[in-house]
Order: structure tokens, then sequence, then C-alpha cells
């Protein structure tokens, strides 16, 4: 009986061309083509107002249909860099986005294990909503809340203590304080606060995807542990662990893409006495862009913040390739 | 191979795609002329876009059918979303023929003036032989005035902020109406003294939010400090009004009256609606406010005790009165002098037109009395309230009209007190350098005064330093600029025009006033 192999090896499978791959899927295709006309319409076709950056394009240039005035060059990117609140808020972007990142990333793992350890079915799910809820509040409405409880009172010199917010108040009767001390005014306080009220708001919600990841490990793992005589500590630090660190690592790189877009949270909780640790550029944007009507330089902002999130994309997903095999992009 | 094409002619169209949208983006010619043209010749339709103008659940479409029935000219109205609305005035100049007639806020006034796509009406109101022009008070359109040109019709009154106080406080306290400043400190003493918690009062924020007047809040300590730039008279050259002598004393005692905790501490995190929170709660003896309508809202917010405005001190030297909004015309709108007498004018004629513009559709929007008087009738989506105006604000009339439906004792009095006791503010000044800088400068303005006021640095001259350390590289910028010899030429130019003068300066003059 001769080989089924042999009789085969002298033929040569010739490879579809692209348009027969295409004919063949062709209702694939077909069901494709909205999310691609979306994604033209809504994602690419904008992307070409990144012309504006490298122009000069104000209110006059709009109403006048002049259209923008591309002798300008490199000269937004030039004043941009000779601006000193633009560097200042550059470095308050950096610096509240990637420790807010790094608090995101810790406190939702941490808050997912420990919901994952919870027994009682109506317990979980109890304990679950109570920390999603938050998510669905507006930014307005997170502020105001903080505000309320982190009031010093409505008196400047701190002798009349009978409007002052929950906080001071419990930090006013155990005697950690003498006067009230407004949080909120503070530049010390002030990031620390805003801080504590992203994780309040957007802990829970992180959870979900580390709580889905984690259901998916084997519970023949810790069964194998426990026979090795492993507690719950080292099960979760040898198991569970390791095994959502993918997941992790994946969340936090979408997630870094997303560091420079800092911008409500900032806005409803700022004011003029911490400008110098909180505004970002999202916040000066809003500011010169709007507020000033100059699209050009706002636009090249906005680039530049793009390609910065490029970059810290580009460099988290080699250093994850080096570190442990492979990346996202 | 076969892939390689296929790569290239994905490229191709890509870059297709791409020139097209850059080509594109020039299509748009400016087609329009600045001749107002026959004021006869009327349009078949009006295109409106507003911000304010009653919403379409409550019966816009009403509204554009009966200017229609009286006029015969058909009127269409878009409203955009109050958040978006500039965004929308710009976009619609940028990608379509925008409205002919457009609602124009205080701040968005000059600039699109200055941006030459507003059309220049004082000819037409200069000429116009309407009813509006007997019964109009004139200083509002003066307020509308840049350099002598009318480019907006105000459309209500600009209103501004008064101070209003706890008369029951006062009574209690044995006090009568401040008269100067040391009275109306000894007033907030008096407040603070009730103890409770008591704000003796409240604002948000030293500098109005960045919007002009900054100084429209605290009045009483302002006095006559400009925190902005103004041309001085006698000189006749801008100043940095932030930098003078008379801001410091401004700080200072603004600095004298927080550390006394005669000012709420929150003031720097105070938004307008924590204010009036406040003062609904039973918590604040005063607090700066807009007159008119606002006075009824803000009494209804109170459990217990009463509001009264109260005059402005002599050293506030009156309280100010808000840039109006205007009606603008865009310059693309054909027959604008048409469109001026058969609408502008129309709404402010002290009859049918007005009474359209201010309370809408008779039986729809309000009823008749046998007495000749009117009744608002309930809004279409909420039927417990009466509609209060269909589009212009009655309380804030610019014309002496009679209007059928007699306003509220309270709302009066607030307006009567605050036109005895007003100053019209200047339209903001508009130039490109003041657009570029602005934004930092505001902050560092806003920074120095919230630093020196709630004692974060040691005096206020430490403020200043700060101020003359960060913000004069954007003050500097805008008073060479406001200050060079071109623009006080082309300003002198513009005004003189306007004044129909001749110029000394012959065309080059000419030429930069029509700029």
């Amino acid at each position: 009986m001769a080989n089924n192999n042999d009789n085969f090896d002298h033929v040569i499978v010739k490879k579809p061309s692209v348009g027969e791959r295409m004919f063949k899927y062709r209702w694939f295709y077909l069901m494709f083509l909205p999310v691609a006309v979306v994604l033209i319409i809504f994602y690419y076709w904008p992307m070409l107002g990144i012309r504006y950056a490298f122009s000069t394009f104000k209110l006059k240039q709009i109403t006048l249909r002049t259209g923008p005035d591309y002798s300008t060059g490199f000269g937004n990117f030039a004043r941009l860099m000779d601006s000193d609140p633009f560097h200042a808020a550059f470095k308050n972007t950096l610096v509240l986005s990637i420790i807010n990142l790094i608090l995101a990333m810790v406190c939702s793992v941490v808050i997912a294990l420990l919901i994952n350890e919870i027994q009682n079915a109506w317990g979980k799910k109890i304990v679950q909503t109570v920390l999603y809820l938050p998510h669905f509040l507006s930014w307005v409405v997170a502020a105001s809340i903080f505000m309320l409880i982190l009031s010093a009172g409505t008196d400047a010199t701190g002798a009349d203590t009978s409007n002052t917010g929950f906080i001071n108040a419990i930090l006013l009767q155990v005697g950690i304080l003498k006067t009230p001390v407004d949080f909120l005014t503070s530049s010390k306080a002030w990031p620390v606060v805003w801080y504590i009220m992203n994780r309040w708001k957007e802990t829970g919600w992180g959870t979900i995807i580390y709580l889905a990841a984690l259901s998916s490990i084997s519970p023949d793992l810790y069964e194998a542990a426990e026979i090795d005589g492993a507690g719950r500590l080292k099960q979760t630090w040898y198991i569970t662990v390791p095994s959502i660190m993918n997941t992790i690592l994946v969340v936090f790189i979408l997630n870094l893409a997303k560091v420079m877009n800092v911008f409500e949270s900032v806005f409803v909780l700022y004011n003029s006495l911490v400008y110098d640790v909180s505004d970002v550029i999202q916040t000066y944007t809003y500011r010169v862009g709007i507020v000033g009507n100059d699209y050009g330089y706002s636009t090249a902002i906005g680039l530049f913040k793009s390609v910065i999130s490029l970059i810290l994309v580009s460099a988290s997903d080699i250093i994850s390739k080096k570190i442990r095999g492979f990346g996202i992009v | 191979m076969k892939k390689n094409v296929l790569k290239r002619f994905t490229a191709m169209g890509l870059a297709v795609i791409m020139v097209t949208g850059l080509a594109g983006c020039n299509k748009n010619e400016a087609t329009f002329t600045l001749e107002g043209g026959d004021p006869n010749d009327l349009p078949d339709t009006i295109s409106v876009m507003a911000d304010t103008i009653i919403e379409e659940q409550n019966g816009l479409q009403d509204i554009c059918d009966e200017y229609e029935r009286q006029t015969g000219i058909k009127m269409t109205v878009e409203k955009p979303d109050h958040a978006k609305y500039y965004e929308k005035v710009t976009l619609s100049f940028a990608s379509e023929e925008p409205a002919d007639i457009i609602e124009m806020g205080s701040t968005y006034y000059p600039q699109l003036a200055d941006s030459g796509a507003l059309w220049d009406m004082t000819e037409a109101w200069n000429n116009s032989d309407s009813n509006c022009k007997k019964i109009i008070d004139e200083d509002y359109v003066d307020a509308l005035k840049i350099n002598g040109v009318l480019y907006g019709f105000p459309m209500a009154a600009g209103n501004g902020t008064i101070t209003y106080v706890r008369e029951d406080w006062m009574k209690e306290a044995g006090l009568s109406n401040p008269k100067n400043y040391d009275e109306f400190i000894n007033m907030l003493r008096a407040f603070k003294a009730r103890g409770g918690g008591a704000i003796p009062l409240t604002a948000s924020g030293f500098l109005n939010n960045g919007e002009t007047p900054y100084d429209i809040y605290l009045r009483e300590f302002y006095q006559d400090a400009i925190p902005d730039f103004y041309k001085d008279e006698e000189t006749g050259m801008y100043v940095d009004g932030f930098a003078q002598d008379e801001m410091k004393e401004a700080m200072q005692r603004l600095r004298d009256a927080y550390q006394e905790g005669l000012i709420d501490s929150e003031i720097v995190t105070n938004k307008t609606s924590t204010c009036r929170d406040k003062l609904g709660s039973g918590l604040v003896g005063a607090f700066n406010y807009w007159a008119g309508m606002w006075s009824l809202k803000l009494q209804r917010t109170l459990n217990e005790g009463n509001l009264k405005p109260i005059p402005p001190i002599e050293e506030a030297n009156g309280y100010t009165e808000r840039v109006p909004t205007a009606m603008a015309m865009s310059i693309y709108a054909p027959n604008k002098a048409a469109i001026f007498e058969h609408f502008i004018m129309y709404s402010h004629d002290g009859g049918e037109g007005q009474m359209l513009f201010t309370h809408g559709v008779e039986n729809k929007h309000y009823t008749r009395n046998a007495d000749g008087s009117a009744t608002a009738l309930p809004y279409y989506s909420d039927p417990s309230t009466p509609v209060e105006k269909s589009f212009y604000a009655p309380e804030l009339t610019i014309t002496n009209w009679n209007d059928p439906i007699p306003l509220d004792p309270m709302v009066k009095s607030s307006l009567d007190e605050f036109r005895k006791n007003r100053r019209f503010a200047s339209v903001p000044i508009v130039r490109d350098v003041i657009a570029e800088n602005l934004a930092d400068l505001n902050v560092v303005k806003d920074v120095t005064i919230a630093t020196a006021v709630t004692s974060k640095t040691s005096s206020v001259e430490d403020a200043m330093e700060y101020y003359n350390e960060k913000g004069s590289y954007y003050a500097n910028a805008i008073l060479d600029d406001l200050n060079s010899e071109e623009n006080l030429a082309a300003e002198e130019a513009a005004l003189a025009a306007a004044n129909g003068e001749s110029v000394d300066d012959g065309e080059d003059a000419d030429a930069s006033a029509e700029e």
C-alpha cells in the first residue's frame, strides 16, 4: 500500500491571490465594511487635522475663510518649547498620570485578589457593586463630594469650625490638627487628594478585567500547591500573580497610552492656589485653544501629546518584550 | 509581487485621500459684500443662530410661524447645545453658510467683530427711522460700539451684579445700608459675630473666572482698581491695570478682610453654585450676584430671612453693567439692511414684534386679559412654570415700552437699584497678541491675587513680585502691541471714521480703519 504522502510530493499548492482570497471571504469583508467606514470617517479622516499644528490658524482665518497660514512651519512647536506654563503642565501631567497609573494597577490587582477570596456569592456581589458604583458618578459629583468632606470650614481664622468637613472634624477631634487644613488649596496635599479621588472612583471598575483573568486560572494548580503545602499567601504569590501577569501588562501598556489625556478629574478639582502642581497639558490646551481661539497652537500641543504617548507605549512594549518575551503591539 | 502591487495601490489611495482632504480645506472662498443693500428689499428667509431662545419643546416653531405671519418673512432658527454654542458658531463660518443673525455674548462679540466676520451696522442704525429708534435707551447701543463702530445690536441689557445682604441680619444688628467701605466692613463684622458658621461674605474666586469685567463680583474691594488693560485717558496710552497701585490696595483690602474671617475661606474653591447653596442654607450674610431674575431665585432658595439689594458703597464707583448680548449679522448675509430693519429693529418695535420676541405667541405662551394686560401661560414641557421669555428677557429690555406682563416687584427693585448706580463696562480689547498671551497671563493674575489674599505670600508686595517676575513677559508683549504707533493710529482713524471726521493720515489710515 502506497503512502498517501508520497502521492502528493510533486504537487505544488498554489496560494490563492489576494483578490481570490477577498472574493472567497467577500461576505466577511462586507460585514466589516461599516466598521471600516466608521473608522475612516471618525478616526482617520480627522487625523488630517494635524496639519494645522504647522500653521497659524485663528478665528480670523475661519470666519474669513482664508484658511490656515502654513508659513508658520514649526513655529507653534518653538513657542511650545519656549513656554514655561507648558513645561510645568507637561511635568505635572507625567507625574500625576504615572503615579496614578501605578496606584491604579496596584490597587486594582490587590482589590481583585481580595474579592476573589470572598467565598459567599452574595457577599462578593455586594462588595463588587459597592466598589463599581463610584465609576458611574460624573467627575463633577466626585469632586463635589471630596470638596465637602475635606472642607476646612468657611472661617479663614479657623476660630469657627462649625462648617468644617468631616475629615477635618475628625482630625481636630482626635487632636492631630489644631486648626482645620484646607487640603484642596495646599500644593502638597492636592495631588494626594487627587490620587485618592481617582482610586475611590475607578479602582472598583479596574478590578473587572483582573477578576475575569482570575476566574480563568485552573483550580488544579491551587490543589497541587495545597498538596505541596503552600499556604494562601504562597498560592497567591506563586500561582495567582504569575497567572494574571500577562493581563496586568496588557492593561498597563494600554493605560500608558492614555496618561497624557488627564483632564476632567483635574479640571473639576484644581484652583488658582495649586496650579503649580495641578495644571496639566489638557487644562493648558483648554485655556489656550478654546478660550484663546488659537487652533494652530493647540493642535501642536495635541500632536506633541500624541507623540509622547506613542513613545511611552512603544517603550513599554519593547521593555515588556525584553522581560516577558511578548508585547501587545 | 501582487502583494507589493496591492500595497502600492493602497498607499496611492491613501495619498489621494490625504491630498483631497488637504485641498478640500481651501475650497470655501469668501463671497460677501459689506454693503447693506436696500432696506425694503425683503429677504424670503432669515436664518438665526441663537443660544437663549425658547426651546423646541416649548414652541420655538410657533415663534417662527408667528414671525412669518406678521412679516411675511420665513424665519429659521438653529439652537445648538448651550455648552457648544460658540464652537458651533465658529464651525458654521468654517464649514457652511453661517446664519444671517447670530446671538453673541460679550466675550465672543469683539472676537468675531475683530475677525471681520460681522457686518458693520452703524450706518443702518444711524439711518433707521424705525420705532425702535424712538423708544430705545441708546446707552446700550453705544455700549456695543468698538472704536465707534457697531457690529451688533443689543438684544437685552448686559445686566450686572449687585450686592445682596440679609436684611433680617442687618435689622438684628441695628444696621442700615453701608455707605462707605468702613461701614461695609463693620456690617461684615456684625455678620461674623453671629457665630454658628455664619459667612459674612461669599464669592467664587477673585477674578470672575477669567471673563471680563474681571472685577464684577467684589466691587466693594476692587473700588477703583481695574485688573485688566485699559487706556489711560491722560496719556492716551494703554496700561496694565493689574500692576497699578490701585490693584495693590485692592489686594490689601481683600487680604485684610480674608484674614479677619470676613470673606468665605473657601472663596478659591467655590463655584457660583456653591455660593448659592451656602446662601440658601442661611449661612451667608452678603453675596454679590446678578440683578433682576436672580434676586427672585436667590430669595426663593432661602428657607427663612430675606435678601435685600443695597446701593454700592461710595468707593466702589457704582456697579458694573456688562456689555450687552448682541444680535450680530454675518458678513455673508444677503439683504443686510433689510434684515436689520425687518428683524432687529422689528424685535424692538415696542409693539407686536417686541411682544413676540419677548413673550412669544398669544394663546400659546401668554394670554391677553380684558384690561389689556397679559398673563404668561405655562411652558409646554412644564405646566407648573409660566413662560419667562421667548427670546429677550423682559426685565432686561432696552426700550421704553409698555410691557403688558408686569415684572415681579423684587426683580424690579433689584434692577432699579442696579440701574441707578451702574456704569457700563467697555467692550474687551481684542488683538492677536492678547489672544496669544492672555490665557497664561490670567493664570499668573489668578495665582498672584489668590496667594496674596490667602497669605501664601508674606505680603501683597511679595505677591506682586511674583506677578512682575512671571507675568511681565506676557503683559509687556500685550502692552507693546497695544501701544504701538500702528495700533494707536488705527484706533484713532477708526474712531474718526465712525464719527464722520476726516482722517489726516490719508489713504493708509483709511485702510487701517477699514481693517
